[in-house]
Protein backbone atom coordinates (compact mmCIF):
# COMPACT_ATOMS: atom_id res chain seq x y z
CA UNK A 1 0.00 0.00 0.00
CA UNK A 2 0.86 3.43 -0.97
CA UNK A 3 1.72 6.23 1.89
CA UNK A 4 2.79 9.29 2.12
CA UNK A 5 5.60 10.35 4.51
CA UNK A 6 5.95 13.12 6.47
CA UNK A 7 7.89 14.80 4.00
CA UNK A 8 5.80 14.59 0.78
CA UNK A 9 2.99 15.68 2.69
CA UNK A 10 4.47 18.54 3.48
CA UNK A 11 6.06 19.28 0.07
CA UNK A 12 2.27 18.64 -1.31
CA UNK A 13 0.98 21.19 1.84
CA UNK A 14 3.25 23.27 0.23
CA UNK A 15 2.33 22.70 -3.26
CA UNK A 16 -1.12 23.52 -2.02
CA UNK A 17 -0.99 26.62 -0.24
CA UNK A 18 0.91 28.35 -3.35
CA UNK A 19 -1.41 26.53 -5.98
CA UNK A 20 -4.79 28.11 -3.65
CA UNK A 21 -3.10 31.78 -3.20
CA UNK A 22 -2.65 31.71 -7.19
CA UNK A 23 -6.24 30.64 -7.68
CA UNK A 24 -7.32 33.59 -4.94
CA UNK A 25 -5.98 36.11 -6.90
CA UNK A 26 -6.98 34.34 -10.43
CA UNK A 27 -10.57 34.08 -9.23
CA UNK A 28 -10.63 38.06 -8.20
CA UNK A 29 -9.29 38.70 -11.61
CA UNK A 30 -11.99 36.39 -13.11
CA UNK A 31 -15.04 37.08 -11.43
CA UNK A 32 -14.42 40.06 -9.75
CA UNK A 33 -14.67 38.31 -6.04
CA UNK A 34 -12.08 37.81 -3.95
CA UNK A 35 -12.96 34.45 -2.46
CA UNK A 36 -10.98 33.51 0.57
CA UNK A 37 -9.76 30.15 0.95
CA UNK A 38 -8.52 28.54 3.98
CA UNK A 39 -5.14 27.08 4.27
CA UNK A 40 -6.03 23.31 3.30
CA UNK A 41 -5.89 20.49 5.44
CA UNK A 42 -4.60 17.38 3.87
CA UNK A 43 -5.11 14.08 4.88
CA UNK A 44 -4.48 10.49 3.80
CA UNK A 45 -7.29 7.80 4.65
CA UNK A 46 -9.15 4.99 2.79
CA UNK A 47 -11.83 5.41 0.62
CA UNK A 48 -13.82 3.61 3.61
CA UNK A 49 -13.01 5.83 6.04
CA UNK A 50 -14.63 9.01 3.80
CA UNK A 51 -17.78 8.86 4.90
CA UNK A 52 -17.21 9.39 8.67
CA UNK A 53 -14.70 12.06 7.69
CA UNK A 54 -17.42 13.78 5.78
CA UNK A 55 -19.73 13.35 8.66
CA UNK A 56 -17.38 15.11 10.87
CA UNK A 57 -16.38 17.67 8.55
CA UNK A 58 -19.84 18.91 7.61
CA UNK A 59 -21.74 19.61 10.17
CA UNK A 60 -23.93 22.73 11.23
CA UNK A 61 -25.72 22.18 7.71
CA UNK A 62 -29.10 20.80 7.97
CA UNK A 63 -29.35 20.27 4.10
CA UNK A 64 -26.82 20.41 0.97
CA UNK A 65 -26.22 21.14 -2.02
CA UNK A 66 -23.67 18.96 -3.42
CA UNK A 67 -21.40 18.96 -6.62
CA UNK A 68 -18.92 17.24 -8.23
CA UNK A 69 -16.52 17.09 -10.54
CA UNK A 70 -13.98 14.89 -11.90
CA UNK A 71 -11.29 15.61 -13.37
CA UNK A 72 -8.36 13.22 -14.53
CA UNK A 73 -5.19 13.13 -16.67
CA UNK A 74 -1.93 12.66 -14.47
CA UNK A 75 -3.55 14.26 -11.12
CA UNK A 76 -6.98 12.60 -11.06
CA UNK A 77 -9.17 12.44 -8.69
CA UNK A 78 -12.73 14.37 -7.78
CA UNK A 79 -13.44 17.57 -6.27
CA UNK A 80 -16.21 18.17 -4.02
CA UNK A 81 -18.23 21.40 -3.54
CA UNK A 82 -20.72 22.09 -0.29
CA UNK A 83 -22.52 24.23 0.33
CA UNK A 84 -25.82 25.03 2.93
CA UNK A 85 -28.90 24.75 0.85
CA UNK A 86 -30.39 28.10 1.53
CA UNK A 87 -26.70 29.61 0.25
CA UNK A 88 -28.28 28.64 -3.43
CA UNK A 89 -30.51 31.89 -3.73
CA UNK A 90 -27.58 34.41 -2.11
CA UNK A 91 -25.51 32.98 -5.46
CA UNK A 92 -27.86 33.38 -7.97
CA UNK A 93 -27.99 37.38 -6.92
CA UNK A 94 -24.40 37.79 -6.95
CA UNK A 95 -24.24 35.34 -10.18
CA UNK A 96 -27.49 36.12 -11.68
CA UNK A 97 -28.53 39.60 -12.37
CA UNK A 98 -27.88 41.70 -15.30
CA UNK A 99 -27.24 39.22 -18.06
CA UNK A 100 -29.14 36.43 -17.40
CA UNK A 101 -33.10 36.05 -18.20
CA UNK A 102 -35.04 34.12 -15.85
CA UNK A 103 -37.12 33.36 -18.24
CA UNK A 104 -40.30 31.20 -17.90
CA UNK A 105 -38.40 28.16 -18.96
CA UNK A 106 -35.83 29.14 -16.30
CA UNK A 107 -37.86 28.45 -12.91
CA UNK A 108 -35.99 30.02 -9.53
CA UNK A 109 -35.20 25.90 -8.58
CA UNK A 110 -33.14 25.25 -12.27
CA UNK A 111 -31.91 28.99 -12.11
CA UNK A 112 -30.58 27.66 -8.47
CA UNK A 113 -28.68 25.13 -9.71
CA UNK A 114 -27.19 25.94 -13.19
CA UNK A 115 -25.55 28.76 -11.27
CA UNK A 116 -24.21 26.80 -8.73
CA UNK A 117 -22.85 24.72 -11.50
CA UNK A 118 -20.88 27.38 -13.21
CA UNK A 119 -19.78 28.79 -10.16
CA UNK A 120 -18.43 25.27 -8.33
CA UNK A 121 -17.19 24.73 -11.93
CA UNK A 122 -15.08 27.75 -11.65
CA UNK A 123 -13.72 27.13 -8.03
CA UNK A 124 -13.02 23.28 -8.94
CA UNK A 125 -11.59 24.52 -11.96
CA UNK A 126 -9.22 27.01 -10.33
CA UNK A 127 -8.06 24.57 -7.34
CA UNK A 128 -7.11 21.79 -9.47
CA UNK A 129 -6.20 23.70 -12.75
CA UNK A 130 -3.48 26.43 -10.46
CA UNK A 131 -2.49 23.00 -8.66
CA UNK A 132 -1.93 20.89 -12.27
CA UNK A 133 0.32 24.04 -13.36
CA UNK A 134 2.39 24.16 -10.36
CA UNK A 135 3.03 20.62 -10.99
CA UNK A 136 3.57 20.82 -14.84
CA UNK A 137 0.74 18.93 -16.09
CA UNK A 138 -2.55 18.88 -17.58
CA UNK A 139 -6.12 17.77 -16.36
CA UNK A 140 -9.22 17.03 -18.04
CA UNK A 141 -12.54 17.54 -16.56
CA UNK A 142 -15.99 16.27 -16.55
CA UNK A 143 -19.08 18.44 -16.72
CA UNK A 144 -19.84 19.02 -12.51
CA UNK A 145 -23.47 17.28 -11.60
CA UNK A 146 -24.80 18.95 -8.75
CA UNK A 147 -27.37 17.71 -6.59
CA UNK A 148 -29.41 18.71 -3.16
CA UNK A 149 -30.67 17.01 -0.23
CA UNK A 150 -30.15 15.84 2.88
CA UNK A 151 -27.05 16.04 4.52
CA UNK A 152 -26.54 12.45 5.72
CA UNK A 153 -25.66 9.33 3.60
CA UNK A 154 -22.13 9.81 3.00
CA UNK A 155 -21.67 7.39 1.62
CA UNK A 156 -23.38 7.61 -1.56
CA UNK A 157 -20.67 10.45 -2.37
CA UNK A 158 -17.97 7.37 -2.57
CA UNK A 159 -19.57 4.72 -3.95
CA UNK A 160 -18.01 4.70 -7.27
CA UNK A 161 -14.73 4.19 -5.77
CA UNK A 162 -13.47 1.04 -4.35
CA UNK A 163 -12.92 1.23 -1.04
CA UNK A 164 -9.74 -0.14 -0.28
CA UNK A 165 -8.04 2.49 -2.59
CA UNK A 166 -6.00 4.98 -0.77
CA UNK A 167 -7.39 8.80 -1.09
CA UNK A 168 -5.39 12.27 -0.45
CA UNK A 169 -8.17 14.67 0.88
CA UNK A 170 -7.49 18.14 0.62
CA UNK A 171 -10.24 19.93 2.52
CA UNK A 172 -10.18 23.96 2.34
CA UNK A 173 -13.05 26.63 3.20
CA UNK A 174 -14.32 28.99 1.33
CA UNK A 175 -15.93 31.85 1.92
CA UNK A 176 -16.92 34.85 -0.71
CA UNK A 177 -16.00 38.07 1.13
CA UNK A 178 -18.55 40.52 1.55
CA UNK A 179 -21.18 38.05 0.68
CA UNK A 180 -21.79 35.73 3.77
CA UNK A 181 -21.86 33.05 1.60
CA UNK A 182 -19.08 29.93 2.45
CA UNK A 183 -18.93 25.92 1.68
CA UNK A 184 -16.18 23.64 1.83
CA UNK A 185 -14.34 22.40 -1.06
CA UNK A 186 -13.00 18.75 -1.00
CA UNK A 187 -10.59 17.39 -3.33
CA UNK A 188 -10.10 13.27 -3.41
CA UNK A 189 -7.28 11.93 -5.40
CA UNK A 190 -7.54 8.74 -6.88
CA UNK A 191 -4.96 6.28 -6.16
CA UNK A 192 -3.80 5.80 -9.68
CA UNK A 193 -2.26 9.25 -9.50
CA UNK A 194 -0.57 9.35 -6.39
CA UNK A 195 2.52 7.83 -7.76
CA UNK A 196 2.78 10.26 -9.87
CA UNK A 197 2.37 12.97 -7.05
CA UNK A 198 4.98 11.58 -5.21
CA UNK A 199 7.42 11.83 -7.89
CA UNK A 200 6.27 15.29 -8.99
CA UNK A 201 6.40 16.51 -6.21
CA UNK A 202 9.85 15.68 -5.73
CA UNK A 203 10.24 16.77 -8.87
CA UNK A 204 8.61 20.07 -8.18
CA UNK A 205 11.09 20.59 -5.37
CA UNK A 206 14.05 19.44 -7.44
CA UNK A 207 13.26 23.21 -9.48
CA UNK A 208 14.05 25.08 -6.76
CA UNK A 209 18.00 23.45 -6.30
CA UNK A 210 18.91 24.12 -9.58
CA UNK B 1 -6.05 16.78 -43.12
CA UNK B 2 -7.59 13.95 -42.04
CA UNK B 3 -8.52 16.09 -38.83
CA UNK B 4 -9.95 19.03 -41.09
CA UNK B 5 -12.16 17.08 -42.97
CA UNK B 6 -13.61 15.59 -39.12
CA UNK B 7 -14.01 19.02 -37.84
CA UNK B 8 -16.06 20.06 -40.86
CA UNK B 9 -18.03 16.60 -41.18
CA UNK B 10 -18.62 16.22 -37.25
CA UNK B 11 -22.48 17.10 -36.54
CA UNK B 12 -21.83 19.93 -33.99
CA UNK B 13 -20.65 23.33 -34.33
CA UNK B 14 -16.93 24.12 -33.61
CA UNK B 15 -15.68 27.70 -33.41
CA UNK B 16 -12.00 28.09 -32.04
CA UNK B 17 -11.52 31.92 -30.83
CA UNK B 18 -7.81 33.35 -29.93
CA UNK B 19 -7.15 35.45 -26.76
CA UNK B 20 -8.58 38.46 -28.10
CA UNK B 21 -12.16 37.01 -29.19
CA UNK B 22 -11.10 37.11 -32.77
CA UNK B 23 -12.38 33.87 -34.54
CA UNK B 24 -9.53 31.66 -35.99
CA UNK B 25 -11.74 28.90 -36.91
CA UNK B 26 -15.06 28.08 -37.77
CA UNK B 27 -16.86 25.01 -38.78
CA UNK B 28 -18.89 24.10 -41.72
CA UNK B 29 -22.14 23.32 -39.24
CA UNK B 30 -21.56 26.77 -38.20
CA UNK B 31 -21.25 27.99 -41.37
CA UNK B 32 -24.34 26.13 -42.59
CA UNK B 33 -26.58 27.34 -39.96
CA UNK B 34 -25.65 30.92 -39.18
CA UNK B 35 -25.06 31.62 -43.15
CA UNK B 36 -22.02 33.70 -42.64
CA UNK B 37 -18.89 31.46 -44.55
CA UNK B 38 -15.89 31.08 -42.29
CA UNK B 39 -13.94 33.60 -44.89
CA UNK B 40 -15.66 36.29 -43.79
CA UNK B 41 -15.73 35.74 -40.11
CA UNK B 42 -12.10 34.70 -39.66
CA UNK B 43 -10.24 37.13 -38.23
CA UNK B 44 -12.72 39.15 -36.74
CA UNK B 45 -13.78 39.42 -33.78
CA UNK B 46 -16.91 36.96 -32.66
CA UNK B 47 -18.83 40.03 -31.24
CA UNK B 48 -18.91 41.85 -34.29
CA UNK B 49 -21.40 39.11 -35.28
CA UNK B 50 -23.00 37.93 -32.46
CA UNK B 51 -23.03 41.00 -30.23
CA UNK B 52 -25.63 39.65 -27.60
CA UNK B 53 -22.07 37.15 -26.78
CA UNK B 54 -20.44 40.65 -25.57
CA UNK B 55 -21.71 40.28 -22.22
CA UNK B 56 -20.09 39.68 -18.29
CA UNK B 57 -21.22 35.88 -18.07
CA UNK B 58 -19.44 35.51 -21.39
CA UNK B 59 -16.52 37.18 -20.56
CA UNK B 60 -16.08 35.47 -16.82
CA UNK B 61 -16.25 31.86 -19.11
CA UNK B 62 -13.81 32.67 -21.01
CA UNK B 63 -11.22 34.35 -18.45
CA UNK B 64 -11.90 31.36 -16.75
CA UNK B 65 -11.28 28.98 -19.04
CA UNK B 66 -7.84 31.54 -20.16
CA UNK B 67 -6.17 31.35 -16.57
CA UNK B 68 -7.54 28.22 -14.80
CA UNK B 69 -7.68 25.84 -18.61
CA UNK B 70 -10.44 23.93 -17.21
CA UNK B 71 -13.77 23.77 -19.39
CA UNK B 72 -17.00 25.88 -19.31
CA UNK B 73 -20.52 24.16 -19.23
CA UNK B 74 -23.20 25.91 -20.75
CA UNK B 75 -26.43 24.14 -20.61
CA UNK B 76 -29.62 25.14 -22.60
CA UNK B 77 -31.56 25.40 -19.09
CA UNK B 78 -29.75 28.47 -18.57
CA UNK B 79 -28.81 30.17 -21.29
CA UNK B 80 -31.65 28.39 -23.90
CA UNK B 81 -28.78 29.05 -26.21
CA UNK B 82 -25.55 31.00 -27.75
CA UNK B 83 -25.69 31.99 -31.09
CA UNK B 84 -29.36 32.95 -32.24
CA UNK B 85 -30.19 30.28 -35.18
CA UNK B 86 -33.33 29.40 -36.45
CA UNK B 87 -34.50 26.40 -34.91
CA UNK B 88 -35.42 24.23 -37.38
CA UNK B 89 -36.19 20.43 -36.86
CA UNK B 90 -38.34 21.03 -34.08
CA UNK B 91 -41.68 22.67 -36.19
CA UNK B 92 -44.22 22.15 -33.12
CA UNK B 93 -42.07 23.15 -30.57
CA UNK B 94 -42.30 26.82 -28.73
CA UNK B 95 -38.73 27.61 -29.07
CA UNK B 96 -38.02 30.12 -32.28
CA UNK B 97 -34.04 29.74 -31.78
CA UNK B 98 -32.37 26.49 -31.81
CA UNK B 99 -31.50 25.31 -28.11
CA UNK B 100 -27.64 24.46 -27.86
CA UNK B 101 -25.79 23.10 -24.94
CA UNK B 102 -22.33 24.37 -25.17
CA UNK B 103 -18.81 23.40 -24.20
CA UNK B 104 -16.05 26.06 -23.72
CA UNK B 105 -12.05 24.85 -22.85
CA UNK B 106 -8.66 25.31 -23.71
CA UNK B 107 -6.29 24.82 -26.24
CA UNK B 108 -2.65 24.77 -26.17
CA UNK B 109 0.18 25.20 -28.19
CA UNK B 110 3.18 22.56 -27.58
CA UNK B 111 4.70 24.49 -24.51
CA UNK B 112 1.41 24.03 -22.57
CA UNK B 113 0.38 27.63 -22.86
CA UNK B 114 -3.44 28.47 -23.89
CA UNK B 115 -3.34 29.70 -26.80
CA UNK B 116 -7.10 28.98 -27.75
CA UNK B 117 -10.19 28.72 -26.79
CA UNK B 118 -12.63 26.43 -28.62
CA UNK B 119 -16.24 26.14 -28.45
CA UNK B 120 -18.52 23.29 -29.17
CA UNK B 121 -22.00 23.58 -29.76
CA UNK B 122 -24.76 21.06 -29.99
CA UNK B 123 -28.46 21.16 -30.99
CA UNK B 124 -30.59 19.95 -28.08
CA UNK B 125 -33.97 21.78 -29.03
CA UNK B 126 -35.76 18.27 -29.39
CA UNK B 127 -34.40 17.37 -26.04
CA UNK B 128 -35.37 20.83 -24.51
CA UNK B 129 -38.59 20.39 -26.60
CA UNK B 130 -39.74 17.36 -24.92
CA UNK B 131 -38.63 18.50 -21.57
CA UNK B 132 -41.12 21.59 -21.80
CA UNK B 133 -43.86 18.79 -22.90
CA UNK B 134 -43.15 16.38 -19.72
CA UNK B 135 -42.83 19.75 -17.18
CA UNK B 136 -46.55 20.88 -18.85
CA UNK B 137 -47.86 17.72 -18.54
CA UNK B 138 -47.20 16.91 -15.48
CA UNK B 139 -48.33 20.59 -14.04
CA UNK B 140 -51.65 21.52 -16.11
CA UNK B 141 -54.79 20.34 -16.63
CA UNK B 142 -55.41 18.96 -19.91
CA UNK B 143 -58.91 20.51 -20.56
CA UNK B 144 -58.40 24.02 -18.86
CA UNK B 145 -54.58 24.72 -19.47
CA UNK B 146 -54.50 26.37 -15.98
CA UNK B 147 -52.47 23.88 -12.90
CA UNK B 148 -53.60 20.96 -12.34
CA UNK B 149 -53.84 19.61 -8.92
CA UNK B 150 -50.85 17.74 -8.45
CA UNK B 151 -48.83 21.15 -9.02
CA UNK B 152 -51.48 22.55 -6.63
CA UNK B 153 -50.41 20.31 -4.07
CA UNK B 154 -46.64 20.88 -4.08
CA UNK B 155 -47.28 24.53 -4.19
CA UNK B 156 -49.58 25.35 -1.41
CA UNK B 157 -46.85 23.18 0.40
CA UNK B 158 -44.27 25.51 -0.59
CA UNK B 159 -46.26 28.48 -0.17
CA UNK B 160 -47.15 27.89 3.34
CA UNK B 161 -44.10 27.33 4.15
CA UNK B 162 -42.75 29.82 3.25
CA UNK B 163 -45.46 32.68 4.39
CA UNK B 164 -45.38 30.72 7.90
CA UNK B 165 -41.28 31.36 8.13
CA UNK B 166 -41.55 34.96 7.34
CA UNK B 167 -45.12 35.46 9.14
CA UNK B 168 -46.82 36.62 6.01
CA UNK B 169 -50.41 36.86 4.90
CA UNK B 170 -51.59 34.05 3.25
CA UNK B 171 -55.00 33.43 1.38
CA UNK B 172 -56.42 30.41 0.15
CA UNK B 173 -59.90 30.20 -2.26
CA UNK B 174 -61.62 27.17 -3.53
CA UNK B 175 -64.54 28.26 -6.16
CA UNK B 176 -66.93 25.95 -7.07
CA UNK B 177 -69.35 26.97 -10.84
CA UNK B 178 -72.84 26.46 -9.18
CA UNK B 179 -75.56 23.86 -10.59
CA UNK B 180 -73.02 22.69 -12.98
CA UNK B 181 -74.91 19.20 -13.05
CA UNK B 182 -77.54 21.01 -14.71
CA UNK B 183 -75.24 22.67 -17.39
CA UNK B 184 -73.96 19.61 -17.94
CA UNK B 185 -77.70 17.97 -18.05
CA UNK B 186 -78.91 20.16 -20.13
CA UNK B 187 -76.69 21.27 -22.92
CA UNK B 188 -74.24 17.97 -22.85
CA UNK B 189 -70.99 17.31 -21.38
CA UNK B 190 -69.08 19.38 -24.71
CA UNK B 191 -71.30 22.38 -23.40
CA UNK B 192 -69.97 21.66 -19.94
CA UNK B 193 -66.28 20.97 -21.24
CA UNK B 194 -66.96 24.89 -22.75
CA UNK B 195 -67.99 26.70 -19.66
CA UNK B 196 -65.02 25.45 -17.59
CA UNK B 197 -62.99 26.49 -20.28
CA UNK B 198 -64.45 29.75 -20.78
CA UNK B 199 -65.05 29.79 -16.47
CA UNK B 200 -60.81 29.84 -16.19
CA UNK B 201 -60.22 32.01 -18.78
CA UNK B 202 -62.25 35.08 -17.01
CA UNK B 203 -60.76 34.20 -13.63
CA UNK B 204 -57.13 34.01 -15.11
CA UNK B 205 -57.94 36.97 -16.69
CA UNK B 206 -58.68 39.04 -12.96
CA UNK B 207 -55.83 37.42 -11.14
CA UNK B 208 -52.25 38.63 -10.12
CA UNK B 209 -49.22 36.84 -11.86
CA UNK B 210 -47.98 35.97 -8.14
CA UNK B 211 -51.95 34.18 -8.07
CA UNK B 212 -51.61 30.51 -8.56
CA UNK B 213 -55.18 29.28 -10.49
CA UNK B 214 -55.57 25.43 -10.65
CA UNK B 215 -58.23 22.87 -11.08
CA UNK B 216 -58.63 20.86 -7.88
CA UNK B 217 -61.42 18.67 -9.40
CA UNK B 218 -64.82 18.92 -11.72
CA UNK B 219 -65.96 22.13 -11.36
CA UNK B 220 -63.82 22.76 -8.49
CA UNK B 221 -61.32 25.05 -8.21
CA UNK B 222 -58.36 26.55 -5.90
CA UNK B 223 -56.56 29.58 -6.22
CA UNK B 224 -53.93 30.59 -3.87
CA UNK B 225 -53.51 34.37 -2.75
CA UNK B 226 -49.77 34.82 -1.45
CA UNK B 227 -49.39 37.60 0.23
CA UNK B 228 -53.15 38.06 1.47
CA UNK B 229 -55.04 38.65 4.51
CA UNK B 230 -58.13 37.13 4.52
CA UNK B 231 -59.92 40.42 4.41
CA UNK B 232 -58.86 41.37 1.09
CA UNK B 233 -59.10 37.91 -0.73
CA UNK B 234 -62.55 38.71 0.30
CA UNK B 235 -62.49 41.67 -1.99
CA UNK B 236 -60.81 39.60 -4.86
CA UNK B 237 -63.15 36.83 -4.12
CA UNK B 238 -66.09 38.70 -4.46
CA UNK B 239 -64.88 40.57 -7.09
CA UNK B 240 -64.17 37.47 -9.53
CA UNK B 241 -68.01 36.19 -8.37
CA UNK B 242 -69.23 39.08 -9.32
CA UNK B 243 -67.65 39.36 -12.86
CA UNK B 244 -68.81 35.47 -13.24
CA UNK B 245 -72.85 36.49 -12.76
CA UNK B 246 -71.87 39.20 -14.93
CA UNK B 247 -70.62 37.27 -17.99
CA UNK B 248 -72.87 35.51 -20.49
CA UNK B 249 -70.95 32.83 -23.16
CA UNK B 250 -71.98 32.16 -25.95
CA UNK B 251 -72.57 28.44 -26.79
CA UNK B 252 -73.55 27.51 -30.52
CA UNK B 253 -76.92 29.60 -30.38
CA UNK B 254 -77.08 29.93 -26.36
CA UNK B 255 -75.91 32.20 -24.41
CA UNK B 256 -74.96 30.62 -20.92
CA UNK B 257 -74.58 32.40 -17.68
CA UNK B 258 -73.83 30.66 -14.55
CA UNK B 259 -72.97 31.74 -10.83
CA UNK B 260 -69.96 30.46 -8.49
CA UNK B 261 -69.54 30.34 -4.99
CA UNK B 262 -66.25 31.04 -2.85
CA UNK B 263 -65.06 30.23 0.01
CA UNK B 264 -62.01 31.93 1.87
CA UNK B 265 -59.47 30.55 4.67
CA UNK B 266 -56.21 32.29 5.51
CA UNK B 267 -53.09 31.88 7.29
CA UNK B 268 -53.61 31.96 11.11
CA UNK B 269 -52.31 31.31 14.03
CA UNK B 270 -54.04 27.66 15.15
CA UNK B 271 -53.94 26.53 11.03
CA UNK B 272 -50.93 23.66 11.78
CA UNK B 273 -51.40 22.58 7.56
CA UNK B 274 -51.47 23.78 4.61
CA UNK B 275 -53.64 20.48 4.35
CA UNK B 276 -55.74 22.08 7.23
CA UNK B 277 -55.79 25.53 5.00
CA UNK B 278 -57.63 23.46 2.22
CA UNK B 279 -59.94 21.88 4.79
CA UNK B 280 -61.23 25.14 6.24
CA UNK B 281 -61.33 26.89 2.52
CA UNK B 282 -63.64 24.09 1.57
CA UNK B 283 -65.90 24.19 5.16
CA UNK B 284 -66.59 28.08 3.87
CA UNK B 285 -67.39 26.87 0.69
CA UNK B 286 -69.57 24.43 1.67
CA UNK B 287 -71.48 27.59 3.73
CA UNK B 288 -71.50 29.53 1.20
CA UNK B 289 -73.35 26.57 -1.10
CA UNK B 290 -75.31 26.01 1.65
CA UNK B 291 -76.44 29.57 2.21
CA UNK B 292 -78.00 29.70 -1.56
CA UNK B 293 -74.42 30.04 -3.68
CA UNK B 294 -73.18 32.69 -5.54
CA UNK B 295 -71.84 33.87 -2.66
CA UNK B 296 -68.72 34.42 -0.84
CA UNK B 297 -67.89 33.17 2.54
CA UNK B 298 -64.95 33.60 4.74
CA UNK B 299 -63.94 31.03 7.54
Amino acid sequence: MTLFSDEEKDILQEVMNIAFGNATADLAEVIDIFVVLTVPQIQVMKISELPTYFEKNIHGFERIWKLDQEFWGDFSGSGFLIFPEQIGKSLVELFGTGDLDPTENNPFDSLEKEILLEVGNILVGACVGKIAELLDTRVTYSPPIASQGECSNFARLVENYDSDQTAIIMKTVFEFENHNISGLLFFITSQDSIEWLKKSLYDYLESFDE
Amino acid sequence: MIFSQIFDMVNVGIVILDKDYNVFKWNRWLEARSKIPSEKIIGKSIFEFFPELNKSWFHRSFKTVMSFGNFSFFSQKLHSYFFPFKASNALDSKFEYMQQSCTMGPIRDKNNAIEYVYIMVQDVTEIAAYEQKLVELNTEDGLTGIYNRRYLEKKIEEEFARHQRYARPFSVVMADIDFFKKINDTYGHQCGDFVLQEFTKTISASIRKVDIFARYGGEEFCLLLPETPGKAAELVAENLRDIVEKSSYRYGDTDIRFTVSLGISELSDGVESAKELLTRADMALYKAKKSGRNKVVLH
